[in-house]
C-alpha cells in the first residue's frame, strides 16, 4: 500500500504493480521528470508546454527554473487541472524574493489533437507518457498537430517500452487506459517517420535502467528527443496565423519579477536600505560595556565585519575599496550611490547611478544633489543593544 | 456527533497544503519513512482547524435562554435612533435549500486521502456537481437519487475500487456544519479572485505597500466569514493587512553582528531568534526556530530520506534551483511536531538562514513607536475608504465568472449590504470636586477640566527624583511645571530629594535601594534611554522587594519643547492616582454596585504562564480600586485565582463601606476563541461561590468584552459614510440570537474607522434592563484615569489590562499586595 500512496501522493499514478520485483530508485516517474528538468537546464527554453500534464506535477517542478517565462499545461481532465492547479500560483516567498524574469503559467482544458494557436511558437513541448493513451485515430492526428501545426523547436515524447514488461509479474499493459505499448523498434519506426515527415531530427534514450542480466530489454521508459531542423521555431509566422482558441483556460497566474517596476523597486530599495544600514552601523562609535563611557574612534569596518556575510572576490573587493567612501556631516550619514553600485548585489540590479536614483528616489532620502543616500547617523534601535 | 471534525476543516486546505509535497526539505531524521514531508504542514493546518472548530463551539453555546429577563427581548430603547450600514451582506438561497452530507467508503480500503479524493473527483457521476470532500465526508448541494450510491472506479494501474456513498444527513442552512461548509466555499471563491490565503484571511499580493525603512511590506486584503447572526446567515468582510518582513534571517544576523560585535554575538543572536517563526521561501512553509547549529555550514552534508548524503548547497540547487551565496552561515534547527499515530520520534528540520524570511513583528518592533506609526499611517482607512474596498470586493465576487459559477453551482446568490438601526445614548457629565462639567467632546475633556480640581488627591511630601548629570537640568524645569499644574489640580507637590546617578540600570537600582525608606511616598526616575532593563529593574524592585509607587519618565519626553505643560499635567494625574487619589467620576444610578475588570495575557518570558489581572471598585462612586495580579499555569486555574481575588475585593469593600455590595458586575476581557464554555462552566461558578462564601447576597453579572469583532458600522450622510457618533449601541441583526449581546462605540478613531466593542452578557442575576446594562457599560468607559476621555472598554478592563501588561512584560511575579489599593501600574 505504501507504494500506491506514495506514488499518488506525489501526484502520479505509478504503473509499477504492488508485488513488484523491480523497484526504481528514485521512482520512475521522478526519473522522467528529472530527465525533462535536466533538458530544460541544458537548453534554457523560454516557452515550455506539457501536453497531458495531469495534475501538473511536472509543471510544478519546472516553474522554479529561472529561464522559463511561459509555462503551459494541457489536459483533457478538467477536474484534475482544477484539483491542484491553483497550487501553481506564486508563493509568499515569490513576492518577497521575486524572480528575475516574468513567468506566466496557464492551464488549458483540451485535447492534444486539437489545434490552439496559443501554443504556437514554443521552445519545448513535452508529452510524457501521453501517446499510449491515444486511440489509433488520435494517434494518427497527433503528429500533424504537434509537429506540423505547433511545430516547436524541441519535442520530448516518452512512452513505455513493452520489451521491459516481461520483467513485471503478469502484466500485459501497464495501465488499463493504455491503448498500446510499443517495443523500441515500434516506437523508433514511428518516431523516425514523424521526424522525417515534419523535418525534425530525433535521438532516442530512456529512463529506468533494466536490472543486471536483462540489459537487452532496454530502458523501462523510452524517450525520443525531437529537434527541429533549421533551429528555432519561427515566431514571425505566429502572428500571421489566424487566432484559433479551442482550449478553455482553466487557470492562469503571473509571477512577480524584477521586470515589473513595482517589484524591481521593492527589491532595490530593500537592498539599498540594507547596505546603507550595515555601513551606518559599522560607522557608529561603539559603547564600551563596562562603565558607559563612549569610545569615539570609529571602528575599522574590516575588524567589525561578522564571521559570515557576503564573501567578495578580490576584484569585487578592489572595486568597493576604490569607490567613494561613506561620510558624515553632523549627525547625518551619507553613502554615495557610486559606492552602493560597487557592491555586486546592487550592481546586478542597476546598470548605472541614474537607474538606481530613479528606483529609490520615492522611498529613500537622497542628498540635495542626488548623488548619495542620507540617513540619520543614530537610530532609535541603537539604544536597544 | 461533534460539530465539525478537524478533518472536515481540512477540506479547504487539502488542495493547497500539498504543493511541493514530495520535494522534501532538508530533514534530519532518526527514522526514514515515506510521507514525512507533509507532517509539519499537516499539523499547521490541524491547528487552524482546531481554531476554526473553537469558533463554532462558542457559537453553539446558548446563554440567553437561561436569562429570563431578556429571553423575549434583549434590545434597549433609549437614545436617538441612528441608521447604520454594516460590512455584512445577505446570502440568498432558495427557501428549501439544504446541504447533503454523505459518507464515502472504499473497497479495498485506501489509506491515502489524496488517492481517495482523486478517485472521487474523477468520477463522471459527480464531476459537474458542486462538492466538498475531505476523503471521507462528502457535501453536496444536490441530493443523489439513491440513499446509497455505489460507484466503481479504476486506479491508473487497473485496480478496481468500489466507492460507497451513503447519505448521512440533510442539513438546513442554519446548521453549524453547513456554516462551516459555506466558509470553505467562500475561501475557494476568494482564491479564484487571485487572493492569497494566509491563515483565514485573503490578501492581494499584487498591490503591496512598502515601508522600506523598516523592511516591511503590507498586503491589503480581507478577513471574511460566513456566520449565522440574529436571524439569518450573513457574509462579513473586513479590511485587513498582512505585515510581511522583507528580511531574511541571514540579513538579520549580519546586522545584529555588526551591532553587537563578535564577543556576545552568538548569545544575543540566539536570544533574539529562538522562538521566532520563519518562512522558507522555496516551499512556503513556516517553522519555529528552536536552535542554531553554529558548527554546521551549507557546505556540510546531510542524509536525505533515501539514505544518500548531499550537501545543503547541492540539495537546494537540485531541488529548487536556488544558489546559496553565503557559505559561512550557520544552520537553523526546527523541531517538527510529531505526526499523529507516528511514534518514530522527533524530526528536525535544518534550515538555511539565507532562505528563511522573518515573519510577524517582534516585541522590539511593536514597541518601536516610529515603526508602529508608519504601519498605522499606511493601513489607516477612513470609513469611506473602507466602504469602497468592500464595494470592490463585492463587485469582484459578482462579476468574476469563476466566482459566480462556484456560487451558482451551490445554489447561492450574493445579496445586499445590511443596514440597521442603532441608538445613540445620551452623553455623560463629568463630576469634579466642585464642578460638574459637560465636555464639548466626550473623546477628550482635558481642556474642559483644566481649571477644575480633582475629586481627591494626597499631598506629595516625601519623594525622590533620580536623574543623571545630563538630565538634572531638565528634571528641575519639569519639577517646576509639575508643581504648577499640581497646584491647579489640587495636588500639592513638595520639593523632592534629587539624587544623581550614573547612566546605567544597575546604578539606578542601587540608588533606589539606598535611598528608599518607609516614609518615601513615590520615586520618580528620569531615564536616560528607553533600554528596557532600566524600566524593568526599577519596576521589579519597587513592586516586589520594596513596594513604593514609582513614576518613570524618559528624559527625551521631557526635552520636547512646548509640550512641557501638557506632559506635566498627564504625569501629575498619574502620580495622583498612584498615591490613591481620585480624578473624576460619572453619575452611577445604582447604589452599592461593585464593578470588576479581569484580563489575562501570557507572560513574556515564560509563555506557559498566564498573567491574570483583576481590578475591583471599592466605593459606590466607582473611583477607588483594588487591584491584584496573579500568575497561573493553565486556563482552568484562572477560575481558582478569581476566587482568591473576589474574597479579597469583598473584604476591602466591607472595610471601606461597612457593608457588602448589593450588585457585582464583572467585565471579563482576554477571552480567546472557544473559551466561552470554560468561562461558563468554571469561572462563573467560582465567582458565585466566592460571593456566597463571603456571606453576601450580591447579585452577579458576567460580561465578556471583546475589542475585536467582525462587524463595523458606518453612518450614511450626504452620500458619504462616516463613523457613528460616540455612544452608538447596536443590539439587533448583527448580534447573535443565542446570546444577550450588544455592540457599543465608545472610542474615537481620528482619521480611521472606529471598531465597535462587543459585549456578551453570559450571566446576569442583576436582571437590569438591557437599556440600563448598556448605559452602565458606557458610563464605565469614562472612568479610566490615564486618559481624560472615553476609551474603548470599561475602565476596570483597561486597568486590568494595564496591570497584566506591566507584570507580563517587566515584573514576571505577583506585585506586592501593599500596592493593591493604588493604581500603581498606570
Amino acid at each position: 500500500v505504501e507504494e500506491i500512496c506514495n506514488s499518488v501522493v506525489d501526484g502520479n499514478f505509478e504503473e509499477v504493480p504492488r508485488e513488484t520485483v523491480i523497484k526504481f530508485k528514485p521512482p520512475l516517474y521522478r526519473q522522467r521528470y528529472q530527465f525533462v528538468k535536466n533538458l530544460v537546464e541544458q537548453h534554457e527554453p523560454k516557452k515550455v508546454a506539457d501536453l497531458g500534464c495531469g495534475d501538473t506535477s511536472l509543471l510544478r517542478l519546472l516553474k522554479v527554473n529561472p529561464c522559463i517565462e511561459f509555462l503551459v499545461g494541457v489536459d483533457i481532465n478538467e477536474d484534475k487541472l482544477r484539483w491542484r492547479g491553483d497550487t501553481l500560483a506564486p508563493l509568499m516567498g515569490d513576492y518577497l524574493k521575486p524572480r528575475d524574469l516574468n513567468l506566466t503559467i496557464t492551464l488549458y482544458h483540451g485535447s492534444v489533437v486539437e489545434r490552439d494557436s496559443r501554443l504556437l511558437g514554443f521552445d519545448l513541448i513535452t508529452c510524457i507518457e501521453l501517446i499510449e493513451h491515444l486511440d489509433s485515430g488520435d494517434l494518427a492526428r497527433f503528429p500533424e498537430v504537434v509537429f506540423g501545426y505547433l511545430s516547436p523547436s524541441m519535442i520530448v515524447i516518452s512512452t513505455p517500452n513493452s520489451e521491459f514488461n516481461p520483467l513485471f509479474p503478469s502484466v500485459t499493459l501497464r495501465d488499463s487506459d493504455h491503448k498500446f505499448e510499443w517495443t523500441r523498434m515500434e516506437f523508433q519506426t514511428w518516431a523516425l517517420y514523424v521526424a522525417n515527415r515534419y523535418d525534425y531530427s530525433v535521438e532516442f534514450t530512456g529512463v529506468g535502467e533494466p536490472p543486471a542480466g536483462a540489459e537487452n530489454v532496454g530502458y523501462c521508459t523510452q524517450i525520443g528527443i525531437f529537434r527541429k531542423n533549421g533551429g528555432k521555431a519561427m515566431e514571425s509566422c505566429v502572428s500571421e496565423q489566424h487566432d484559433q482558441h479551442v482550449y478553455k483556460a482553466v487557470f492562469t497566474t503571473s509571477y512577480p519579477s524584477l521586470q515589473q517596476e513595482r517589484f524591481f523597486k521593492l527589491v532595490l530599495v530593500n537592498e539599498v536600505s540594507q547596505q546603507v544600514e550595515s555601513l551606518r552601523v559599522s560607522h557608529l562609535p561603539r559603547q564600551k560595556k563596562q562603565d558607559g563611557e563612549w569610545d569615539d574612534t570609529p571602528k575599522d569596518s574590516q575588524a567589525s565585519s561578522p564571521c559570515f556575510g557576503p564573501v567578495f572576490t578580490e576584484v569585487e573587493k578592489a572595486k568597493i575599496e576604490n569607490s567613494p567612501k561613506p561620510f558624515c556631516v553632523g549627525d547625518k550619514f551619507f553613502v554615495p550611490l557610486q559606492r552602493l553600485l560597487a557592491y555586486p548585489k546592487l550592481n546586478r540590479l542597476c546598470a548605472n547611478e541614474e537607474m538606481m536614483r530613479s528606483g529609490i528616489a520615492d522611498s529613500i532620502p537622497l542628498s540635495s544633489d542626488g548623488s548619495a543616500v542620507v540617513a540619520d547617523l543614530r537610530d532609535y534601535s541603537d539604544e536597544q543593544f | 456527533m461533534q460539530l465539525c471534525t478537524p478533518t472536515s476543516v481540512d477540506l479547504s486546505n487539502s488542495e493547497a497544503t500539498s504543493s511541493s509535497g514530495f520535494m522534501g526539505t532538508s530533514r534530519i531524521s532518526t527514522n526514514h519513512k515515506y510521507g514525512i514531508s507533509s507532517c509539519d504542514a499537516g499539523s499547521t493546518f490541524m491547528e487552524r482547524g482546531v481554531k476554526n472548530k473553537q469558533d463554532f463551539m462558542d457559537l453553539d453555546i446558548s446563554t440567553r435562554e437561561k436569562l429570563a429577563h431578556v429571553r423575549d427581548c434583549k434590545t434597549g430603547s433609549s437614545g436617538i435612533p441612528v441608521k447604520l450600514v454594516t460590512n455584512l451582506f445577505n446570502l440568498d438561497f432558495p427557501q428549501d435549500w439544504q446541504l447533503y452530507q454523505y459518507h464515502v467508503t472504499y473497497l479495498p480500503d485506501l489509506a491515502s486521502r489524496r488517492l481517495r479524493i482523486a478517485l472521487l473527483y474523477s468520477h463522471s457521476k459527480l464531476s459537474d456537481k458542486a462538492k466538498a470532500f475531505d476523503g471521507a465526508m462528502l457535501f453536496l448541494s444536490q441530493k443523489l437519487e439513491e440513499k446509497v450510491t455505489e460507484l466503481s472506479s479504476e486506479t491508473q494501474r487497473g485496480e478496481t475500487v468500489k466507492m460507497t456513498i451513503t447519505l448521512k444527513r440533510e442539513l438546513p442552512s442554519s446548521s453549524p456544519i453547513c456554516i462551516q461548509v459555506f466558509n470553505i466555499i467562500f475561501r475557494k471563491i476568494l482564491k479564484k479572485l487571485s487572493m492569497y490565503q494566509i491563515g483565514r484571511n485573503f490578501y492581494n499580493p499584487s498591490e503591496p505597500m512598502e515601508i522600506p525603512q523598516h523592511k516591511l511590506s503590507l498586503w491589503p486584503g480581507f478577513a471574511i466569514s460566513v456566520s449565522y447572526f440574529e436571524s439569518k446567515l450573513l457574509f462579513g468582510a473586513d479590511v485587513s493587512y498582512k505585515v510581511l518582513r522583507n528580511e531574511t534571517v541571514l540579513e538579520f544576523m549580519t546586522a545584529l553582528c555588526h551591532r553587537t560585535g563578535l564577543s556576545c554575538f552568538t548569545q544575543t543572536c540566539e536570544k533574539q531568534l529562538i522562538g521566532l517563526i520563519v518562512l522558507t521561501r522555496y516551499n512556503n512553509r513556516t517553522y519555529r526556530i528552536d536552535d542554531i547549529d553554529w558548527s554546521v555550514r551549507p557546505t556540510h552534508t546531510f542524509q536525505k530520506r533515501d539514505g544518500t548524503e548531499i550537501t545543503y548547497v547541492d540539495y537546494y540547487k537540485q531541488q529548487y534551483d536556488i544558489i546559496i551565496s553565503d557559505l559561512n552561515q550557520p544552520i537553523l534547527v526546527s523541531l517538527l511536531k510529531k505526526k499523529r499515530n507516528d511514534d518514530s520520534g522527533a524530526w528536525l528540520a535544518h534550515l538555511i538562514p539565507e532562505l528563511c524570511f522573518l515573519t510577524g513583528l517582534t516585541e522590539q518592533a511593536t514597541s518601536d513607536f516610529q515603526l508602529m506609526k508608519a504601519v498605522a499611517e499606511k493601513t489607516r482607512l477612513t470609513p469611506l475608504g473602507r466602504q469602497q474596498r468592500l464595494a470592490r470586493l463585492v463587485d469582484n465576487l459578482q462579476r468574476n465568472t469563476n466566482a459566480r459559477f462556484e456560487l451558482e453551482t451551490w445554489g447561492l446568490h450574493f445579496g445586499s449590504q445590511i443596514s440597521l438601526t442603532g441608538r445613540v445614548v445620551p452623553s455623560e457629565k463629568i463630576l469634579m470636586q466642585d464642578h460638574i462639567c459637560q465636555p464639548v467632546s466626550a473623546a477628550d475633556w482635558s481642556k474642559d477640566i483644566r481649571t477644575c480640581k480633582s475629586l481627591s488627591a494626597q499631598s506629595l511630601n516625601t519623594w525622590l527624583i533620580l536623574c543623571s548629570d545630563r538630565t538634572e537640568y531638565v528634571a528641575n524645569s519639569f519639577l517646576n511645571c509639575l508643581r504648577k499644574v499640581g497646584d491647579s489640580m489640587g495636588f500639592n507637590v513638595d520639593y523632592p530629594k534629587i539624587i544623581k546617578v550614573q547612566e546605567n540600570p544597575a546604578a539606578f537600582v542601587r540608588a533606589v535601594q539606598h535611598h528608599v525608606d518607609p516614609d518615601v511616598q513615590l520615586v520618580m526616575c528620569i531615564l536616560p534611554s528607553n533600554q528596557k532593563t532600566y524600566y524593568d529593574s526599577i519596576k521589579k524592585y519597587l513592586t516586589l522587594d520594596c513596594p513604593v509607587p514609582s513614576q518613570c519618565v524618559l528624559a527625551r519626553t521631557l526635552n520636547k519643547q512646548g509640550m512641557m505643560m501638557s506632559i506635566a499635567t498627564k504625569i501629575a494625574m498619574q502620580m495622583t492616582c498612584k498615591l490613591g487619589g481620585e480624578l473624576w467620576a460619572v453619575e452611577i444610578p445604582l447604589k452599592s454596585l461593585m464593578v470588576v475588570g479581569i484580563d489575562v495575557c501570557k507572560d513574556a518570558l515564560s509563555k506557559d504562564v498566564m498573567v491574570v489581572g483583576c481590578v475591583a471598585s471599592v466605593n459606590p462612586g466607582i473611583t477607588r480600586w483594588f487591584s491584584r495580579c496573579i500568575l497561573q499555569r493553565t486556563t482552568t486555574d484562572v477560575a481558582d485565582c478569581l476566587k482568591v481575588f473576589m474574597t479579597g475585593a469583598l473584604n476591602k469593600w466591607y472595610k471601606y463601606n461597612h457593608d457588602l455590595p448589593a450588585r457585582i458586575i464583572v467585565y471579563r476581557a482576554g477571552v480567546g476563541d472557544g473559551q466561552l464554555k470554560t468561562l461558563i462552566e468554571y469561572e462563573v461558578p467560582q465567582l458565585l461561590i466566592s460571593v456566597a462564601e463571603s456571606s453576601s447576597n450580591a447579585r452577579l453579572s458576567v460580561i465578556v468584552v471583546r475589542k475585536k469583532c467582525m462587524p463595523r458600522f458606518f453612518t450614511e450622510m450626504n452620500r458619504t459614510v462616516q463613523n457613528p457618533p460616540l455612544g452608538t449601541i447596536v443590539d439587533s441583526e448583527a448580534t447573535r440570537h443565542k446570546w444577550y449581546d450588544f455592540y457599543l462605540i465608545s472610542q474615537v478613531a481620528g482619521r480611521g474607522t472606529v471598531s465597535p466593542t462587543y459585549y456578551n452578557v453570559i450571566y446576569d442575576d442583576n436582571s437590569l434592563k438591557p437599556d440600563h446594562m448598556q448605559r452602565l457599560t458606557f458610563k464605565l468607559c469614562h472612568l479610566y484615569y490615564n486618559w481624560p476621555g472615553l476609551i474603548s472598554v470599561p475602565a476596570p478592563c483597561q486597568y486590568a489590562h494595564k496591570l497584566t501588561f506591566l507584570v507580563a512584560q517587566s515584573i514576571h511575579k505577583e506585585p506586592s499586595l501593599e500596592l493593591a489599593n493604588f493604581l500603581f501600574y498606570l
